[in-house]
């Protein structure tokens, strides 16, 4: 038997169902104040996408009950006494993370550019040689302005939601798709509310589709690394 | 390329903080994701969480 990692939290657990992933028996392993919440596993069972999934539907149920740091999936301990010597040796970082997370969800926005890039129009009088050199000036130069209006994006938002930069990450143009990825912490009690203000500052960038996601446990703002 | 639409996208972010985000515990054994590729080839795109999976991948192989 292994147990397969859901989420940390302080001692004591909150009450919860027995039910862990597929239907197998939630625990509990208390080191210290900490404990972790898991799956009691079978290590020969190999891990599917409904159980990525359905990893997330109990993390945010035990993050409803207690604040929680979300454990990476696929994440498994052998015995018990694993689990516990795990949580023992960063108790002072886990502690500081569940203080920094309590009271607060995630909300997540993806920009997708409307257009994706398309060909580059090069004179052909050129010779090979030349041309070759300027589709790649042009590709070099569409990418970064590209990028530099993702980060523009990205200011815009963070200004006019006067969000503490502390409390957002984000990526730019990490596909031709995709313009920007950015999760912002927010009180779980003003997720509603600070979604709706998301979603229109988002709404007025012509050149993407926004994408909102959330609220839901804070996977991007549990790294303790 | 598939154009990514916004289910796509919304997949694709939640698949990528249960893979890329949490907790890292120390002395963990990482348990193999059988179906993962799937959850990424299904949607034929590449994002950055893909290539952070390929290069975990050979990471490990190395």
């Amino acid at each position: 038997m292994t147990l397969l990692a859901h989420a940390i939290a302080a001692s004591p657990p909150a009450t919860l169902s027995h039910a862990g992933l597929r239907g197998r028996p939630l625990a509990w392993s208390e080191a210290g104040d900490l404990g972790l919440w898991s799956t009691e596993w079978a290590p020969d069972i190999k891990l599917e996408r409904p159980d990525a999934l359905e990893h997330h539907r109990l993390v945010e149920r035990i993050c409803a009950a207690q604040p929680c740091l979300p454990v990476r999936f696929g994440t498994a301990f052998a015995t018990t006494d694993d689990a516990r010597a795990s949580l023992d040796k960063r108790a002072a970082v886990l502690h500081a993370a569940l203080t920094r997370v309590a009271g607060k969800s995630e909300l997540a926005v993806t920009l997708l550019w409307r257009e994706l890039p398309g060909p580059l129009s090069i004179a052909t009088a050129a010779g090979p040689g030349r041309q070759y050199m300027e589709a790649r000036r042009a590709e070099f130069a569409a990418r970064e302005a590209r990028r530099a209006r993702a980060e523009s994006m990205v200011d815009q938002v963070v200004a006019e939601l006067a969000i503490d930069r502390q409390l957002v990450w984000h990526e730019t143009c990490t596909s031709d798709s995709v313009a920007v990825s950015l999760a912002v912490l927010v009180p779980t009690e003003q997720a509603a509310e600070r979604k709706a203000d998301l979603e229109r500052v988002a709404a007025r960038f012509p050149d993407v589709i926004p994408v909102l996601n959330g609220p839901w446990p804070p996977y991007t703002f549990a790294r303790t690394e | 390329m598939k154009e990514l639409t916004a289910e796509d996208a919304s997949l694709l972010e939640l698949v990528d903080r249960l893979l890329n985000k949490g907790v890292v515990l120390a002395g963990e054994a990482t348990i193999s994701v059988a179906g993962i590729d799937l959850i990424y080839l299904g949607l034929n795109v590449v994002l950055a969480a893909v290539e952070t999976i390929d290069k975990a991948q050979e990471r490990r192989a190395s």
